[in-house]
């Protein structure tokens, strides 16, 4: 498999092979650190309604840029402070995790499912079917991904789903040229082959035989995925192409932030920034160990 | 300044009467320019052009707009074209019809000729005067805005002698002065030798018109240099040299202001507005754009909707906190007229009465219509640059019961979805800065037929004709205002403002100009800047 | 060999001409550029005046044609906003992208390789430890937040640098740092593991066996050997930089070639757009096809394999 040329990858193609001295990060053999926040950001995410303690799309003008309540000036009603419409910043956090659990997860899935079949697809049937599947990859990779996503969004028009499909149609090809090249080792086994002796039809071999074994490393390569998916939906809202106003998205927040940042409103842009990070840092670390754990062969990667 | 202002006022009421006295009042003019140097002002009549300022535009300066030719139907253009040409006749301070290089022009009786008599002496920056086959030339090789509708209007245009001028109209057509003076281009003279020498893209790469300043160069995207010219007939500009950066980003042009490095930023909002405000040194210069914005009811014909209830649409005009919005976004400089589509600076303006703030009433009003338990209205939809503002409509419909999702979405796709008539269900909030008077504005808007327009009303309808057609400009006000009058009773719109542009000026700026011609956005006239007295 | 280079670059033109064909029907379909070249409320005829000036009015195959046959004359086309070619436009922006990205990619290299080397040398001690804390952050902290705080701490708080535009070496600073950490955590994350595999291999056993201090082995064997895949990745990074800078040059009101695509999108010029992006994706698709060679090269099993 040669590198895939994208910016995201190369950040997986860099990685090192995992050392044991992730004492640090890690207790014991499991990711509990990361596996909180992310346990956290759910649990945040599907009680938002209960947590958010005022409606994160409603404001009072009066009560503009109040700052966190440790602050001079900052109220306790208001404990990460308020935006330019005087909107509270912590429900908009609140809510902005449901934004961007479901947002990263269903697209992940999304574009998961469809790079793995078309993966599978094209490297076991492989003639013209491969090239097809081949040649759309290299010109969708061509463009750089967020690129390409700015464009289909100026098409389609702003909306939550509608990010996770154009997200979608951009990140399948990740999969696809990964899970391909596994196919492509995996049709030379011995136990596929005594499955095509045995009459097998091409669809049943890779339904119960490829598909099982190449899921493992979908698995790890989506939750690798999760943590750009989710900078490429902030992205897409800090360029005002992604997830509209006034729903309370991170990447929208850190847009809206940035006028008041040149005056020292600081809390529209440390907060709404520290989420994205927290959530993209523990979905890396979650996917290193699951790496490690699950498919040994990606290691190499 | 107030002096000359009067005086200008004089030339263009005498212009439209007759020949004799307007020359008479010319000379007088010519004095009152002299002696207009006096106070407040930092050169003395007839002194050199001296210094230098610096602009920060917040767009791209495209080659287009040093062609009058290709004016858009936008505003951006006269940015430039102010400074590098003129026009016949043009929006100068206090008139919004001036007499510039036409020093005066008659419409006949039956409105079907208007001739324009050439300013006498004025000239272009090679030197060459300005005459009746320039006007001619110029008028013909326009394409911009509007050329079609007034190539559709006006059979031909006859230079009848050096300085003579004349306009046949196909038929009576009362809106020619509109269009020729400021709703187009094609009132901008360029120099019909110089032009046909040189070819259009020649023109573009080095263009000569009859401006207070003249070209010296332009690098697209980057900035455009222009220096006084000394032969400019309404007075000798004060600043000897006008550099033009293009500065994209707004915190960039105010810390360029604030450093120094420019003396005239263009759009700063919100926030960086109110730091403007507060840096010592600096000066905020708003301005009202010929830009209202509004709320409209595409349901209202709909007998299902609720909006199809006048009570309902009424209350929605209570509910929207107007000055509390303008306050929040614009540091209060938005200009709340009530005319919802209509700017008050266009001609046969009509002026509602004063909005009211009053969610009690508007509930109440809720009530009686048969919600008092408030109701979904579907989506907002709105140009996503001005979705702040939409934002707190959704916040002030919501707090009279009526829940709206916001649905912001690009500029290009909101107006053609405006147009086709896609938004049919819900609330759109839209915004228009286009060229015209009352009559255009409620042809797009209000008319049955118009782009804009997802219904209309038969009383207004039958109105608009009786307008087009009538030729005594009093009369047709009369119409004009019923008609705006009607729009405004059945709250076929909520209006909300129009917009406040919001720029700011250094410490080396004496008299910077913004705000001296109604509705417009920028610096202008550019004679008319001055730094300041040392 | 040469079969399947040939075979490569005939892939490599085919996939620049789905490209083109993509990005012309893409863009398109983004919308009408004459509603942002005149107000709402203007008459039609004007709408349908820029269509035609635009070439807008012609069937879709013959807009393609033309397109097509100004990219075989080495042009671009005219911008609809700018009235300039499309080229001009792109090389006026390409000297401020390539300054941004040589600057990035110059801090990332800085900061990754060393930074690399002392995680192999002392693996899992407090130089491993940090590096990885800082790798971790850099490919977790989206680049434009990281551009944001930057602008708070060194030019809001401190007043140090400018908070955008170009112009002096001190505009320069910010944006190259927040493009460049998350290129500096991925050399160095592979600066690491290739000096930890040459560290293992045998020459250098065999050179810790003759006595060599450990400095020299580092810096004479392992450094040398280590660094091929990194500036090969390096090499490919920098291209990469130059496409996808576009959200730190709109933190930093960069002039650069990604704000030019982003604009173009935003004001639907087609020309630009299509320009900008037939461009990139020909920089990208040769240095994929010069990546297959290479390793064509090096592993005989790939171009025999397929």
């Amino acid at each position: 498999m040669s590198i895939q040329v994208d910016a995201e990858l190369v950040a997986v193609a860099g990685r090192a092979p995992s050392r044991p001295s992730r004492r640090l990060i890690r207790v014991g053999d499991y990711p509990v650190i990361p596996l909180a926040i992310l346990a956290t950001i759910t649990f945040v995410a599907i009680f938002a309604n209960q947590l958010a303690p005022h409606n994160p799309e409603v404001g009072i003008l009066t009560a503009r840029f109040k700052p966190p309540f440790w602050v001079a000036g900052g109220t306790t009603e208001y404990l990460l402070g308020t935006d330019q419409l005087g909107r509270d910043v912590l429900s908009r956090l609140i809510f902005g995790a449901r934004i961007s659990m479901v947002v990263g997860f269903t697209a992940v899935i999304f574009a998961g499912f469809v790079g793995t079949m078309l993966g599978i697809i094209s490297g076991y049937l492989g003639g013209w079917v491969d090239q097809v599947v081949m040649r759309l990859t290299d010109t969708w990779l061509a463009l750089p991904a967020l690129t390409f996503a700015i464009f289909l969004a100026a098409i389609v028009g702003p909306s939550m789903w509608n990010i996770v499909i154009i997200l979608g149609a951009v990140y399948w090809t990740r999969y696809a040229r990964v899970i391909r090249s596994e196919v492509l080792s995996l049709k030379e086994r011995e136990f596929v082959r005594l499955a095509i002796v045995a009459g097998c039809s091409k669809w049943a071999i890779m339904r119960r035989h490829i598909l099982p074994n190449v899921i493992n490393s979908a698995i790890v390569l989506g939750t690798l995925m999760l943590g750009v998916v989710i900078v490429a939906e902030a992205s897409l809202s800090f360029l005002g192409v992604g997830v509209p106003p006034p729903q309370p998205a991170w990447g929208l927040m850190l847009a809206d932030g940035k006028q008041g940042l040149m005056v020292g409103y600081w809390w529209l842009t440390v907060f709404p920034g520290l989420c994205i990070m927290l959530m993209v840092l523990s979905a890396n670390l979650l996917g290193d160990w699951l790496r490690v754990k699950l498919d040994p062969q990606l290691r190499q990667l | 300044m107030a002096l000359q202002r009067r005086i200008s006022n004089q030339i263009s009421t005498a212009s439209s009467e007759d020949g004799m006295r307007r020359r008479d009042l010319l000379a007088a003019g010519a004095l009152g320019l002299a002696a207009a140097g006096a106070p407040g002002w930092a050169r003395a009549a007839g002194s050199k052009p001296q210094g230098k300022l610096t602009w920060a535009l917040h767009v791209s300066v495209p080659a287009t707009w040093l062609d009058p030719a290709d004016t858009l139907g936008i505003i951006s253009p006269f940015m430039i074209l102010y400074a590098l040409h003129d026009a016949m006749v043009k929006p100068l301070p206090g008139n919004s019809r001036a007499a510039c290089l036409a020093e005066s022009w008659t419409t006949s009786k039956d409105n079907l000729t208007h001739d324009f008599v050439v300013r006498d002496g004025v000239h272009f920056h090679n030197g060459e005067p300005v005459t009746a086959e320039d006007v001619k030339f110029s008028y013909e090789r326009y394409r911009g805005a509007a050329h079609e509708l007034m190539k559709k209007q006006v059979a031909s245009i006859e230079a009848l002698d050096k300085r003579h001028v004349r306009f046949h109209m196909k038929k009576a057509w009362p809106d020619f002065l509109t269009f020729y003076s400021s709703a187009s281009g094609a009132g901008w003279i360029v120099p019909k030798k110089y032009v046909e020498k040189v070819g259009d893209a020649g023109f573009k790469q080095h263009p000569i018109g009859a401006g207070p300043y003249k070209f010296v160069s332009f690098n697209p995207g980057v900035e455009l240099v222009l220096e006084a010219f000394d032969g400019y007939w309404r007075k000798t500009p004060a600043v000897k040299q006008l550099v033009m950066k293009v500065i994209p980003d707004e915190a960039t042009r105010l810390a360029a202001l604030k450093r120094g490095e420019v003396d005239i930023a263009y759009s700063i909002r919100g926030e960086l507005a109110d730091e403007l405000r507060k840096t010592p040194g600096l000066k905020l210069e708003p301005v009202v754009l010929q830009a209202p914005n509004w709320l409209y009811f595409p349901e209202q014909w709909d007998p299902k909707s609720p909006w199809h209830d006048l009570r309902v649409r009424q209350a929605a005009n209570f509910a929207i906190d107007r000055e509390g919005m303008s306050k929040a976004l614009f540091l209060g400089y938005c200009k709340v007229t009530n005319n919802a589509v209509v700017p008050y600076t266009f001609e046969y303006y009509w002026q509602p009465p004063k909005a009211v703030y009053d969610p009690e009433q508007a509930k109440k009003l809720m009530a009686e219509a048969g919600h008092a338990g408030g109701f979904d209205a579907g989506l907002m939809y709105c140009d996503s640059s001005y979705a702040n503002m939409a934002e707190v409509s959704v916040n002030n419909l919501a707090a009279i019961g009526i829940s709206v999702k916001l649905q912001p979405i690009e500029r290009a796709g909101f107006f053609a979805g405006y147009t086709n008539g896609r938004y049919k269900r819900g609330i759109i909030q839209g915004a228009s800065g286009a060229f015209g008077n009352a009559a255009t504005r409620m042809a797009s808007f209000v008319v049955k037929g118009g782009a804009y327009c997802y219904g209309s009303y038969p009383d207004i309808d039958e109105l608009f004709p009786q307008q087009a057609g009538e030729l005594d400009p009093k009369k047709r006000g009369a119409i004009l205002a019923k008609m705006q009058q009607l729009a405004h009773e059945k709250a076929i719109y909520v209006p909300i403002w129009q917009l406040g542009f919001l720029n700011g000026s250094g410490p080396r700026v004496g008299h910077a100009s913004f705000g001296d011609i109604p509705g417009f956005a920028y610096t202008a006239p550019f004679e008319d800047i001055t730094l300041k007295s040392t | 060999m040469k079969r399947y280079i040939a075979r490569r670059a005939g892939y490599a033109v085919l996939s620049l001409f789905l490209l083109s064909v993509t990005i012309f029907l893409f863009v398109r379909l983004t919308g009408d550029p004459a509603a942002l070249l005149v107000e709402p409320g203007a008459a039609p005829g004007d709408i349908a005046a820029i269509h035609h000036q635009f070439g807008l009015d012609r069937p879709l195959y013959v807009q393609y044609v033309l397109f097509m046959w100004s990219l075989f004359h080495g042009e671009l086309g005219q911008s609809f906003y700018y009235q300039t070619p499309v080229m001009g436009l792109y090389l006026s922006r390409l000297p401020n992208s390539l300054e941004l990205a040589s600057v990035a990619m110059l801090f990332s290299l800085v900061i990754g390789i060393p930074a690399g080397i002392l995680a192999a040398v002392h693996v899992g001690r407090f130089w491993d430890s940090a590096g990885k804390l800082f790798t971790l952050l850099g490919l977790s902290m989206p680049s434009f937040w990281v551009g944001l705080l930057l602008i708070l701490l060194f030019s809001v708080y401190l007043g140090w640098l400018p908070s955008s535009g170009a112009g002096t070496p001190w505009h320069l600073i910010m944006p190259a740092f927040a493009l460049g950490w998350y290129f500096a955590a991925a050399h160095m994350r592979l600066t690491r593991s290739s000096m930890l595999e040459v560290l293992g291999s045998e020459y250098i056993k065999l050179a810790r066996i003759k006595g060599l201090p450990q400095i020299l082995v580092i810096a004479k064997h392992a450094f040398k050997n280590a660094l091929i895949p990194v500036m090969t990745l390096a090499g490919i990074n920098l291209v990469l930089m130059i496409n996808v800078a576009v959200v730190v040059e709109t933190v930093f009101a960069w002039p650069g070639i990604g704000r030019l695509l982003y604009e173009g999108i935003a004001f639907r010029d087609f020309p630009v757009v299509q320009g900008c992006v037939i461009l990139g994706g020909a920089m990208i698709v040769i240095v994929n096809l010069f990546i297959d060679i290479v390793y064509a090269f090096v592993d005989p099993r790939i171009r025999l394999g397929s």
